[in-house]
């Protein structure tokens, strides 16, 4: 014990931010790491499985027909499975159930699967629902320029659906940022599991989960404003340049001779 | 000379809902066709049909002879066979540059300086090359559809299909519109135009086809079919609309 005990509950923060501070840190680092690359990953993840779930069903090739209705039975199954369970149970079974098969996965590496794959269950549902929210002329218009499926969903309508839905998949981020916390069941030293060890050495639960909501909430609030700015940046001006007129950098108005333009 | 487009027995159904019972006509290179009849006569799935954004039920279309379904690669024929649409439907996530510069590049493979010379050649020719850098939701939909024209002739079409180009416009764009479609019909290209426009159609178009209930019920030149209507349909559908426009 030190020599002079904090008595108020400010001496209390600020003696634990002391000792702990760089606990703190470790803690948020590995919270920031877990959900930035679980929501990339999980994007990424929801990204193909909309696709494949959008791909019109080919009315030529039988089999081609007969495997895509597999893909999205499959695909279906997995997004209910990782809606319907919660991702502290989650991650009991897949951690745990590798490591009674013999694969004993680094925590943060499971920690970022187990994030990415729950996730992704969301997004895929999201990245859809962008999919179909985007005016379907323009889809037909792709298709009556002679652009393949492919071709109209990489030019024209993804790039519209994922502007539509960024704050969908900044909602998703900041739940992966709180619920990243579930992950201490299996000892990841992410936020709140470091925070369980600064509690329990001085047995100030108040004080340090004080400072960990503050940790959380100058996370949140940081990635909703940086989110922000990204979007204000995907919608690009709001006003064009007519071609031609002065202030169009690349129109060059040559006079003549005799001051005839 | 053979027809660009030979359509024969063309069909379709939505379930029960028999829409075009048997159509058949053909397209010379350089027609102006217009199509009319009144809504829910088949006009605009017809022309849906013909680019296969609906796939018909039953019938052919021949594009130069061959099987358009089954005899040309699907892309190549859609690039071929234009098609401007009622609502435009200008990709929004692009400006107006890249809008007619896409197809080029993706479906023609056109190096994208090349393409956009063209874009900005077709774009000063609908008269909106100066709005190269805006973007569809800063135009009028006049600009729009002009836009939308100019993008389906930067792919170099054999022929033009128009879905009602003016039915969502304002009254005074409908005008700019009509005009840049005159302009194009007096350079030769092949237009098949659904349209409710009967002034254009009675002096742009070098025959009127007149739809109803899923069947073309006549199919003559504009003077003819304008003045002297064979069908008690025609004459009837001809009273209503020439009444309210003129």
């Amino acid at each position: 014990m030190p020599a002079n005990i904090p008595s108020s509950f400010f001496e209390w923060v600020s003696f634990l931010l002391d000792k702990y501070g760089a606990l703190f840190f470790k803690g948020t680092v590995v919270t920031l790491e877990v959900a930035l690359t679980g929501t990339v990953f999980g994007f990424l993840l929801g990204l193909i499985v909309a696709i494949v779930r959008t791909i019109p069903l080919s009315k030529k090739s039988r089999a081609k027909r007969i495997a895509l209705h597999v893909c999205r039975f499959l695909l279906g199954a997995y997004i209910e499975v990782f809606r319907g369970t919660p991702m502290i149970v989650q991650s009991m079974v897949i951690y745990y159930g590798l490591m009674q098969v013999g694969v004993k996965m680094p925590v943060l590496a499971a920690a970022i699967f187990i994030v990415s794959i729950n996730t992704g269950a969301y997004m895929a549902e999201i990245i859809r629902g962008g999919i179909i929210s985007v005016d379907k002329g323009q889809k037909e218009a792709t298709v009556a320029l002679g652009m393949t499926h492919w071709q109209g969903m990489v030019h024209v309508v993804l790039p519209q659906a994922v502007r539509n839905i960024m704050p969908s998949i900044g909602n998703e981020f900041v739940v992966n940022i709180k619920d990243s916390s579930v992950l201490n069941v299996i000892s990841v030293g992410e936020l709140f599991f470091m925070s369980k060890s600064a509690a329990g050495a001085y047995l100030r639960y108040f004080e340090v989960f004080f400072i960990t909501a503050c940790i959380y909430l100058v996370l949140t609030f940081s990635v909703t404003r940086l989110l922000r700015l990204m979007e204000k940046k995907m919608d690009g001006q709001d006003h064009y340049t007519i071609y031609g007129s002065q202030s169009d950098s690349k129109s060059s108005i040559t006079v003549q001779e005799g001051g005839q333009v | 000379m053979k027809p660009i487009l030979e359509i024969s027995h063309l069909e379709k159904r939505f379930g029960d809902h028999l829409v075009l019972k048997d159509i058949n006509f053909q397209v010379d290179q350089g027609e102006v066709i217009c199509v009319i009849g009144s809504s829910g006569s088949g006009k605009s799935t017809m022309l849906r049909c013909i680019n296969f954004l609906e796939e018909p039920t039953g019938g052919r279309i021949l594009y130069h002879g061959k099987d358009a379904a089954t005899e040309w690669r699907r892309t190549e024929y859609n690039a071929k066979v234009g098609m401007v649409f009622q609502s435009f439907n200008l990709f929004s996530n692009m400006s107006v540059l890249e809008n007619c510069v896409a197809g080029q590049m993706y479906v023609l493979k056109t190096p994208r300086k090349e393409a956009e010379e063209k874009a900005v050649y077709f774009l000063e020719k609908v008269g909106m090359g100066q709005y190269r850098y805006a973007k569809p939701a800063q135009l009028s939909g006049g600009q729009k559809q002009r836009v939308a024209i100019a993008r389906a002739l930067c792919m170099e079409p054999e022929i033009l299909l128009f879905d009602e180009p003016t039915s969502a416009l304002d009254p005074e764009m409908v005008g700019e519109v009509l005009g840049v479609m005159q302009k194009l019909a007096a350079s030769g290209m092949t237009m098949l135009i659904v349209t409710h426009e009967m002034s254009f159609a009675r002096d742009v178009a070098q025959r009127v086809l007149f739809m109803d209930g899923g069947i073309i019920l006549e199919d003559a030149k504009p003077a003819e079919l304008f003045t002297n209507p064979k069908q008690e349909r025609t004459k009837e559908f001809l009273q209503r609309v020439i009444a309210r426009q003129l």
